[in-house]
Parts: structure tokens; sequence; C-alpha cells
């Protein structure tokens, strides 16, 4: 699906959100080695949440071009893989979290991109969420064992 | 995609708001219609002279006890009112979709800017203070103070219906003043819920009242010695030779804001990847229903940057998703009404007729999203080759119609928007400075844009405006809005 609005693109940060929260407390129970960072990701998800909301209900007003701001993101390409089939290792686990962080990740940096001198300070909060998101694919990387 | 759900569930009628009591108007019943589903939404009353009067007397039986409240006790009821406004933020905002048509973004952004003068108007214990100079003669001091009046009506139009009574009521009260508001009958719930969450706040009875209805409610403020002032936003015939005029017979204030024709001047040095968006928002943002949209394209500079970026502007105009509002992907809902549609039919009818040339044709080339009738719906429209001679050229028409015209140079567009009647909101795009400074100081327009396509004061900048597009002294909002709803009182003091 093709974004146009800001309203949209404030709704698939949260689908994303939401998703990836219930991703990594299922990891929580399945593997309770890493159970604390699992928990830490969701919860933080939560905070992002808020801080997207925080920004666009913020900033949201009939002068700039909130209807118009995220042509050119097309949903298709940040989709998530978040069901963990059965008999899936600990490192097919780790290895799915990597990719679902840099597909949030670029989906956070790409928005950010094509709303940055229309949006004021939504696209400063999709950057500030894509380090964090950035961050913990480094983090998620050490408990591979590759960092 | 799915819709975000609706707010509004059943058909009730309205209430008026009357001296802190949900009140029954004896007046007679109106349908309050979705123009995206055609469904009647609810049920408005057109007040009686009755029923104004009665708010009158309310609010000045109010007034005595709400002007010794002192500014901070005043505060605090608006305090918990914006508290209230944002936690129903997205409720109000709905109902604004559901009412009036407008998107959800569109509707989200109006209700925070009424929030914003809410919050403005929280800081009155400073906004209100007055100058002092110790020692003019030695002994003698001066000081100004600032006192409410009394009772103020406030008229609100269909366009922004939750927003613009809040461009002025939170400043009136705010100051110890008394208000009236009279929503506009076509989108009244939006005030209705307002109303509920003033009353939440806690303001005192009759500080805060709504008369729904029409012309006599107008005609009963106008006329009513004890109010003292009219705010009103709305169309230049009514607010120029009916509210103006009248207020000044009856010796009331006023603000009256009003039409517009607003020049959005292209540079050839603008960031064009920049620009399109913004002119989309400007011209067809609100369906063109607002009084700072940008209807007329004055492209500055030769075929090659002119043609190419008419293209673009074209492309992008034709691919704007229409529907209703509450599918969050739609960036264009329909008009108010079928009487507007069938006005602004009638002003590309006469474009057509006086010779312009037709590049995007609304009514022809627009597929609406969603199985709704297309009754209230018409795409955005762009013409080339508009002049001023020609009524598209030069009468507001308040609805998506872009109207292009070409100048040889910054100097010659500025002449061509000065030469309009309006001055509410022209906007030039550029990276140039010197141009846009130039722009910004010979433009007679009372807000000006640069690359900025909705030239939207904030709550704490008057809402300025010149020429037939603003009749009065003051402006609504900030500072302004605090003279308008106060006396200067000046002391000078000597003790002996």
């Amino acid at each position: 699906m093709k974004l146009n609005t800001a309203s949209e693109a404030v709704s698939f940060s949260m689908e994303l959100e939401n998703e990836s929260a219930e991703f990594y407390q299922d990891l929580a129970q399945r593997y309770a080695e890493d159970k604390d960072t699992f928990l830490s990701f969701a919860k933080e998800n939560g905070r992002n949440v808020v801080q997207v909301q925080r920004a666009y209900y913020g900033v949201i007003t009939d002068a700039i071009e909130g209807c118009y701001s995220f042509g050119g993101i097309d949903t298709d390409n940040y989709c998530i893989e978040t069901t963990l089939s059965q008999g899936k290792s600990y490192s097919d686990a780790l290895n799915m979290a990597i990719a679902l962080e840099e597909k949030i990740t670029k989906y956070y940096l790409d928005a950010a991109e094509v709303s940055k001198s229309l949006m004021a300070d939504v696209p400063q909060a999709f950057g500030r969420i894509a380090k964090k998101r950035n961050e913990r694919v480094f983090k998620l990387k050490s408990l591979l064992g590759e960092g | 995609m799915a819709l975000l759900e609706e707010p509004i569930k059943e058909v009730k009628v309205l209430n008026n708001f009357i001296g802190g009591e949900w009140v029954q108007s004896k007046g007679e019943i109106k349908d309050v219609v979705n123009p995206v589903t055609c469904q009647t939404i609810a049920k408005v009353p057109i007040s009686t002279k009755d029923e104004i009067d009665a708010a009158v007397e309310a609010a000045k039986e109010a007034f005595p006890d709400w002007r010794t409240t002192t500014p901070v006790a005043r505060a605090r009821c608006l305090f918990r009112l914006k508290e209230l406004l944002e936690e129903h933020f997205e409720e109000v905002s709905r109902i604004q979709t559901q009412e009036h048509g407008k998107t959800i973004d569109e509707s989200r952004g109006e209700t925070r800017r009424g929030i914003e003068n809410v919050e403005v108007a929280c800081g009155i214990p400073t906004l209100m203070q007055g100058p002092f100079s110790e020692d003019i003669a030695t002994g003698i001091d001066e000081y100004l103070i600032r006192q409410p009046l009394g009772v103020f009506g406030i008229i609100g139009p269909f366009n922004f219906p939750f927003m613009i009574p809040l461009w002025s009521a939170p400043y009136a009260v705010a100051t110890g003043n008394c208000v009236i508001i009279k929503p506009s009958s076509e989108v009244p719930n939006s005030q209705t819920r307002l109303a509920e969450l003033v009353d939440e706040a806690g303001f005192p009875p009759g500080v805060w009242n709504v008369v729904n209805g029409g012309r006599t409610v107008v005609n009963g403020m106008l006329e009513h010695p004890d109010i003292e002032g009219i705010a009103f936003v709305g169309s230049t015939p009514t607010g120029r030779d009916v509210i103006y005029k009248r207020c000044g017979e009856t010796g009331k204030r006023v603000i009256a804001q009003c039409g517009a024709k607003n020049f959005m001047v292209v540079m050839p040095d603008c960031n064009v990847q920049r620009t399109i968006p913004t002119l989309m928002t400007s011209f067809f943002g609100n369906t063109g229903q607002r009084c700072l949209s940008g209807t007329v394209l004055c492209i500055v500079g030769g075929d090659k940057f002119y043609n190419e970026f008419l293209d673009g502007v074209v492309d992008t105009a034709s691919r704007i998703r229409v529907g209703y509002g509450l599918d969050e992907s739609i960036q264009m809902g329909p008009l108010r009404d079928e009487q507007k549609k069938k006005r602004i039919i009638g002003y590309i009818e006469s474009g057509i007729q006086q010779g312009a040339k037709l590049r995007l044709d609304g009514r022809k080339d627009v597929k609406i999203i969603g199985n709704y009738p297309d009754t209230c719906f018409l795409g955005p429209t762009i013409f080339e080759e508009v002049t001023p001679d020609m009524k598209i050229g030069r009468e507001e028409i308040f609805g998506p119609v872009m109207s292009v015209t070409r100048a040889k140079d910054l100097s010659e567009a500025i002449e061509m928007a000065n030469s309009s009647d309006f001055g509410n909101a022209h906007a030039i795009f550029t990276t140039n400075g010197k141009n846009a400074r130039e722009f910004q100081y010979r433009i007679e327009s009372g807000n000006v844009g640069i690359n900025i396509g909705i030239v939207a004061p904030m709550a704490f900048f008057p809402f300025s405006g010149m020429k037939d597009s603003f009749f009065g002294t003051l402006h609504t909002q900030g500072q302004e809005a605090v003279r308008f709803f106060t006396l200067s009182k000046v002391v000078i003091q000597r003790w002996l």
C-alpha cells in the first residue's frame, strides 16, 4: 500500500511497533536467557508509539502538508515477519529479529527523508527511533555472537 | 482502507447551552447532513429571538461574578478545558470530519489550532498586565489596567467549525467577559461537544453560552444593546455590509474576518520538489474552503520553467485521493454541501466561457474512493491563462479551483496580487532571500507566506488581514484579542 498522509504514516508506525513488541514478548517467553533484553525492547516499543503520537498530535496543523507528506512510501517494502514457527532455533529467532529491526529502521529513515521539510517534528521523531532501532541490531548481533 | 470509527452514532436534536443548562429550542429544526454519505447525523434548531435574548440575560447575570473572579482562577478553568480537549482530541476531530467532510489530518490540525488558543489564553494573568510608569512627574505614577466589558457574540463559519470560535472565546472569557457562540447551523456538533467540555471544566453558568441558529440569532446579537462586541468570520459581503456596518451603527466593537483571493507566487528558483506538495495543501486542502487557501498560482519565469512546473502541479493534483476523510488515505474530502458544489461549478463554467484553459476538470476527472454518492464531491480543478478580469481570477471561489496566471518578473507578480480587492494570505516560493524580502515588503496582505502555502498564524500572533479580507481594527488571537476584549483604563496617581 502506498502512503500519502501523515495519519497513515503514523498508523503504520504504530502497527510496526505493536507487532514487533508482540514478537519480542514471544521471544522473551521462549528464550529465558535473554528475556530481559527482549522485554526491554517490547517496552521501548511502547515508548516509541508515545513519541510518534506526541510528535504528530503536537505538530499537526492546517498549515503543514499533512495530507501530502509521505508520498513515495510503499508499506509493502517494510513488511515484517513476526511469526516464529515451531522448531526454530535461537539463532534463527535472532536473525529474524535482526531482519525485522533493519526493515523497521529503513521505514523510519525513508519516511523521515520524504517528509523532512514538510512535517516538522514527525521526521525528527522518526529519526530518533531509527537510531534506537539501529542500536538494537548491534545488540542482537552480539547475542548471536557476531558483535 | 478501513474507516476510523464515526463518533456520532445516533441522530439527536441539539440543544442550546444557556446559563449552564442544556435548553431545548422552540425554533424550527434543520437536518445536519454528512456531506459524504448524505445521511442526516443530527438535527439543529434555528433558535428564536427570545432564545438569543435569554442567552444575553444569562451572560449578563454571570458577568459581575466572573469579572471579579481572579485571572488566575479564570486561567485554571482554561487549564482544565485544555486537559479535557487533549483527552477528547480524537473524538472532537472525528466529529469535524463526520459533519464537515474534511480529512482526518485536517480535522486533527483544526483541533490542535483550537487548543493552542486555549493554551495561550491560559497565560491571561500576564497577558492582561498593563504597563506602569513610576514618576511621570515627581511623586506621580501612571499605569494602565485592562478591564472586561461584558457580553460578546461570536459567530462561527462552516469551514472550521471547531477552531474558529476558539480564536476568540478563550480570550474573551479569560479577560473576564461572557460569550455567546453561534456555530454554523450546517456543522454545529463540535461546538456542542466543546460546550459540554466547558461545562465539565467548571466554568460558572452563563459564562460560555451556545445558541444554535441562523440570521435571527445573528440579528439578535447585532441589535442587542447588552452585547458589547462581535467576533465574526465569514464572507466579505456579510462581514462588511452586515456585521461591520451594524456594529458601527450600534456602537459595538467588531472583528470581521472575511474572504480572500490569495496569490501563490512561484519563482523559477523555488525548490520544485518541496513547493508542489505545499501548493496541493494550499489549493486543495479543506477542499479549498478556507480564507487562507491559495486561489491564484502566479508562475514567474520563462516557458520551459512554466510548462515543467505546471505539468508537475497538474500531475500531482490529478492523483489526489478523494473520498471520506475517516479513511486515513484520503487527501481531499467533499464540499460541505450540494449548494456549494453548484456554486463552484458555476465558477468553472464561467472560467470556460471567459476563455480560460481548463487543464484539470474536477467535474469529470475525479474518482471517489469508496462507494459514496457524488452529491458534494468535486475534484481538483486547474485553469490556466486566467486573467484578472475573469470572474475566476477576481472573485473568491471557496472551492478546489486553481487559477494559473503568469508574470514576467516578481514586480509584475506583486502588482497583480496587489490589484486584488483582498489581502489575506499571499505567499512566495523562492530560494532567493532578496526576492522574499521584496515580496514581504511590498505585498498588501495581512498574512504573508515565504515557502508556506497556508499562512495560518499561531495562537500567539494575530490572525491578520487587509483590504476586503478584514473589517475592524484589532484581530483575533493572542495579545490583539486580549486588547479587543478589554477596556484600557489609565490611572494617574498622586498621594498627598
